[in-house]
């Protein structure tokens, strides 16, 4: 039986702040509830009052313009940009880490919103927002603002968000149409897992970035590697910039080995 | 709260408590039985349901999060004593030993055969990724969906196996 608690549905976002601003302290975002319903059920989160942001009315709008780049809702699901045929053309990394989130029920509920305010250092979905220098729109009764994906996370499951804020939409910007990359996730198992460790590598012209999850209190973006650099020297900068540590998942030193033989592997494959 | 919502082609209208999940409310206040809860934690697919024509675990979803919604079960499958396609071949193929997993499976190969009537294995292994079974070895299970689609001409495999 879960904790109980008062469910809230907003029907506009002006409804939302005020709920929001009303319980800072025992209110939470329902998105997909394939987070939050578990720590409920774990007893990790007890909040006296749950709001549902998907009845709100732009919610799972996931709109593309030249003008505003990818525009996501804060209810747009992990498998509504895996069907979105302008996600999988203009922005095909976006496509690559939401294809190794979770099993298939899952993605049909997860929202990409919910992967990144959850700030877990394993989120899937923040490589490919970092890579892609996505921004956060968020809003509470006071207005909005936007941060970028490299300024958003503070730590392990901490993010900028302030009490009576939410993540209103996701924006990825025209400008990094068309950049192309590889996502390489290890897991204990063939099928579903949380990543023991992930690297993303993206190319986009003349610019490479990769991006790690898993190997550091926050999912960490890493633009010092250049074209010029051998296999082994882009290695070097991937670990020198994240901080992995022993865990239920793997150790260290595991990490820390596969991340360089993945960022070799990307370098050989990403073309 | 009180929530309509549709379970099967039929019409249900019930006072819900907010914290209730679907699969409580399927099981014990609907009273049906078939759909099964193994982790609780979307972790096993035991609980699978197609919630608005996709397949969620319906253990991550509020009751009153459905409101208004279309759900179909495994109980909405057989009709009297005649076996659905989809439940026909996993009997055909042996595609069931124990059972627990099955009314989860077979709602996530209706949702894939919904929009992909023809899918390949590959496509099969990731519909039904997020089902564990840990009887049959999931061999059968393929080879049901496959004695029920016919074999596509492209042939993929699983990313990462």
């Amino acid at each position: 039986m879960l904790h109980e608690f008062k469910y809230l549905a907003p029907r506009s976002v002006a409804e939302l702040c005020s709920a929001l601003s009303d319980h800072r302290d025992d209110g939470k975002i329902l998105a997909g509830g394939t987070d939050l319903i578990p720590n409920i059920r774990n007893g990790l989160m007890k909040p006296a009052f749950v709001m549902d942001a998907k009845r709100l009315p732009e919610a799972a709008r996931l709109a593309w313009s030249e003008k505003d780049g990818l525009s996501m809702g804060t209810a747009v699901t992990i498998n509504d940009l895996l069907r979105s045929k302008e996600t999988r053309e203009l922005f095909p990394v976006l496509c690559v880490c939401a294809h190794e989130l979770a099993s298939h029920q899952v993605r049909n509920r997860a929202t990409v919103a919910g992967n990144v305010v959850n700030a877990s250092p394993c989120s899937d979905m923040a490589p490919a927002l970092l890579c892609l220098g996505a921004r956060a729109v968020l809003r509470s009764a006071g207005g909005e603002r936007t941060v970028p994906f490299g300024e958003f996370f503070a730590g392990v499951k901490k993010t900028v968000l302030k009490p009576g804020e939410f993540l209103e939409r996701i924006l990825v910007p025209a400008a990094s149409r068309g950049a192309r990359g590889s996502y390489l996730k290890l897991k204990r198992i063939a099928g579903h897992d949380l990543g023991i460790v992930g690297v993303l590598m993206v190319r986009h012209g003349d610019s490479i970035r990769f991006a790690v999850s898993s190997a550091a209190p926050t999912p960490v973006l890493v633009e010092s590697v250049s074209a010029k650099d051998s296999p082994d020297e882009a290695a070097r900068k991937v670990l020198a910039a994240v901080s992995p540590i022993s865990d239920v998942r793997g150790t260290k030193e595991y990490r820390e080995h596969m991340i360089g033989v993945y960022v070799r592997r990307l370098l050989a494959e990403v073309k | 709260m009180k929530i309509k919502l549709t379970v099967n082609g039929l019409g249900y209208e019930r006072d819900c408590a907010e914290h209730r999940t679907l699969l409580r409310f399927i099981r014990e206040d609907l009273g049906l039985t078939g759909t099964k809860e193994g982790c609780g934690m979307g972790e096993c697919g035991a609980c699978t349901v197609i919630l608005d024509g996709r397949a969620v675990n319906a253990c991550m979803v509020l009751a009153v999060e459905a409101d208004g919604s279309v759900i179909s079960t495994i109980e909405g499958e057989a009709k009297g004593q005649s076996l659905s396609d989809i439940q026909a071949a996993f009997e055909r193929n042996h595609a069931v030993q124990c059972g627990f997993c099955t009314p989860g499976m077979v709602m996530s190969v209706k949702e894939l055969l919904a929009h992909d009537p023809k899918p390949t294995e590959s496509a099969i292994k990731e519909a039904v990724e997020g089902n564990f079974c840990r009887c049959t070895g999931y061999t059968q299970i393929v080879e049901a969906v496959l004695d029920l689609t016919g074999r596509p001409e492209a042939k993929g495999e699983l990313r990462h196996v």
